[in-house]
């Protein structure tokens, strides 16, 4: 039986895939990738009948023909999108990848004794690699994973090295260039080495040619070994027609920490953030911050799930949203701690502001606690503005739309108060200040 | 300065003020008293346009303008400042931001040049110094974690900031020790000209020793049912409330 539905980009697809050999001459690769073309072309694109895509279909978005790979844009255009991404004030490395591919010569890289960065493409025959990416969770029944496997081709492999800290931030732009409507699956795999510190800060652009769509289907997998650090924004500042879907894997170590902003600004038609913890090890400590600012027509959805396995790790989860017109947005939360994992904390928590009557939002903190010796705990809000808040401000004379910006900010404080780094910080609480400006007053 | 005339209102369909008259000069303190629940924190709430209340008759005039048609922001921007009996707390929004905002939207209102960041810093700091307003908590969150004096301070702090023309303290002392409601009396009366003029809503007469008031006001039942002088309020400290509820229930009171 046939569970998928058919649309116009998964005929395209499967029709393509028929006529090539999947994988690159290494015969366990090249299995895992037919293999998981037969995951994909059993599944399809998940639909509402999916529990984990009961509120994000991706019918409407995949109805539609795609250019697989997309086309590069102009250098002069590359250049441009890195300027206006610039974080001003902050002093940073810069790493450039386009329609997936590395652009070394746009870039500016840490010493290689620090980091190593090559294509997924060559990386794939190194033994390194095969280590990390012959992992079971990337034959997994998820469909959107089974087709990047299947079918990408580009994407970087990043191996911040032993002991290496890096002195500064490490900036990673994707340009991806849609001339028409274009679909891009990149790859990417990142070890952070034992005891080894980065910050990378991911941002990415489509540069069009007119109203042409793009649908990014991004597959990143992040391995922490023991006492390593990484602190890991996601500053999704991205435009109408855009089309975003990211799984990110990270499996920790023992004794290491990963810190994750994921800053959804409005604006995309759709985002959709799968990001997954693997706590592998004991005494790990990860926090997740999440903020996502949704408009008029678009849907943003994070699915987060993490999982206790040993004992002693702690994780921490702060979630906030803020749906203003018809906007709508899905907050789905998984713990899961298992019976070896005695003394884990885990806290959750996701607030949400609905800003009008037809915004929505749908969460569900979903804990399973098998241990009986942790500290667990999940709040989950929806609620509106505080009338009194909002009174107080304008009995002081600013207007009714500052003082709701003001408050939208103040309640993005929370998430963004945790940037430590006071240029990124700075850097978000400006784009939220523009964003929700535009959007309210819009 | 303001004029309200009949000014009747409820919530939720309930009656809360039964129809007040009061006039109020530039230069002038009014102290408005009365025991709980008698409608003088409601009076301060339809004066700044706190919207859950319905006004079902009257007017109110400052300066010519009606001031019931004006939303909050407007009512604020022509020179109404309210001093909250329970000031809100912000977090995430920066004391010095909210002023700044605040000011520049009064100053554009008011047909004024916005002010540079040094202008704007000289008068945070003398009008800091004028209140006994901490620097320190000038930079934190609005409000968050301050004592109920802090809190107290920094609405006269604000209202230093702004200068309004008609200042309206609710319960300001509500909650200070004698310390605070020094500091915060002095502040007032230092802010006192022949152009602004205070209503002083207050359960208590010992705030009046520190603000003196030109006219004291009973309110009673959403009535006034009697002013007076400052001696109104000396009276009203020796002798409670209940011989005017007494001799208002008695029709004995002629309300205003």
């Amino acid at each position: 039986m046939t569970l998928q539905e058919t649309t116009s980009l998964y005929s395209q697809l499967l029709e393509a895939a028929g006529s090539m050999t999947p994988g690159d001459g290494t015969e366990s690769i090249s299995d895992l990738r037919s293999n998981a073309l037969n995951i994909f072309r059993e599944q399809g694109f998940p639909t509402g009948k999916n529990e984990d895509w009961r509120f994000t279909s991706l019918t409407p978005y995949t109805d539609t023909h795609y250019v697989p790979g997309g086309a590069s844009p102009a250098d002069d255009n590359i250049r441009q999108a890195i300027s206006d991404t610039a974080i001003p004030g902050l002093d940073a490395y810069l790493l450039v990848l386009v329609n997936g591919s590395l652009r070394p010569d746009l870039s500016t890289l840490p010493q290689n004794d620090q980091v190593a960065i090559q294509s997924i493409g060559n990386a794939a025959l190194t033994g390194a690699f095969q280590e990390y990416f012959h992992d079971k969770t990337y034959t997994g029944a998820d469909a959107l994973l089974a087709l990047n496997t299947a079918l990408f081709t580009e994407g970087c492999f990043m191996l911040v090295k032993q002991g290496a800290v890096l002195d500064k931030p490490m900036r990673m732009l994707h340009v991806y260039g849609a001339v028409e409507n274009s679909f891009f699956q990149p790859r990417h795999l990142w070890v952070i080495n034992r005891h080894a510190q980065a910050t990378v800060i991911e941002q990415s652009v489509v540069i069009k040619g007119g109203n042409a769509l793009s649908l990014t289907n991004s597959v990143s997998r992040i391995v922490m070994k023991e006492e390593a650090r990484l602190t890991h924004y996601n500053i999704q500042q991205h435009d109408a027609g855009e089309r975003w879907l990211q799984y990110s894997r990270v499996s920790q170590l023992r004794g290491s920490r990963y810190d994750n902003f994921m800053i959804s600004l409005p604006g995309a038609d759709l985002i959709r953030n799968n990001l997954e913890l693997s706590l592998d090890d004991t005494a790990t400590e990860s926090h997740l911050y999440g903020l996502y600012l949704v408009g008029n027509g678009q849907l943003t959805d994070n699915h987060t799930a993490i999982a206790h396995q040993h004992p002693s790790c702690q994780s921490n989860e702060h979630y906030k949203g803020v749906i203003t017109g018809n906007g709508k947005a899905v907050f789905n939360g998984k713990v899961l701690v298992s019976q070896e994992a005695q003394q884990t904390n885990a806290y959750q928590q996701n607030n949400n502001l609905l800003l009008s009557e037809h915004a929505r939002v749908y969460a569900k903190p979903q804990l399973e606690i098998y241990a009986d010796d942790v500290k667990c705990s999940h709040g989950c809000t929806v609620g509106q503005f505080n009338p009194e808040s909002l009174f107080y401000l304008q009995s002081r004379g600013i207007g009714a739309e500052a003082a709701r910006n003001l408050l939208v900010e103040a309640f993005a404080y929370d998430v963004t108060d945790n940037i430590e780094d006071e240029v990124i910080k700075s850097h978000v609480q400006q784009l939220i200040h523009s964003s929700m400006a535009a959007t309210i007053a819009g | 300065m303001l004029t309200i005339k009949n000014l009747h209102a409820s919530v939720n369909g309930k009656e809360i003020l039964k129809g007040i008259d009061l006039q109020v000069r530039a230069g002038e303190v009014h102290a408005i008293m009365g025991p709980n629940g008698s409608g003088k924190s409601s009076l301060a709430s339809v004066l700044a346009g706190r919207d859950n209340y319905e006004i079902t008759d009257g007017e109110v005039w400052l300066d010519g303008k009606n001031l019931l048609d004006m939303s909050p922001e407007d009512r604020a921007r022509e020179g109404v400042f309210l001093a909250f009996q329970y000031p809100v707390e912000i977090p995430g929004v920066s004391n010095i931001n909210f002023l700044k905002t605040a000011l520049a939207e009064v100053r554009a209102y008011r047909g004024l040049p916005p002010l540079s960041a040094k202008e704007f810093l000289k008068l945070t700091k003398e009008k800091q110094e004028l209140v006994a307003f901490e620097a320190k908590l000038a930079n934190r969150s609005l409000n968050e974690g301050f004592s109920g004096g802090e809190k107290k301070r920094n609405e006269i702090f604000q209202l230093a900031m702004l200068e309004p023309k008609l200042s309206i303290l609710d319960e300001t002392d509500s909650g200070l020790d004698i310390d605070a409601l020094r500091i915060v009396s002095d502040g007032v009366n230092k802010l006192r000209n022949n152009e602004n003029a205070f209503i002083v809503i207050t359960h208590y007469q010992r705030l009046l020793n520190h603000i003196v008031p030109d006219f004291v006001h009973v309110l009673y039942d959403g009535r006034i049912v009697r002013s007076g002088d400052k001696s109104l309020a000396l009276e009203l400290e020796e002798k409670g409330y209940d011989w005017l509820k007494e001799l208002y229930h008695s029709g004995a009171l002629q309300t205003s």
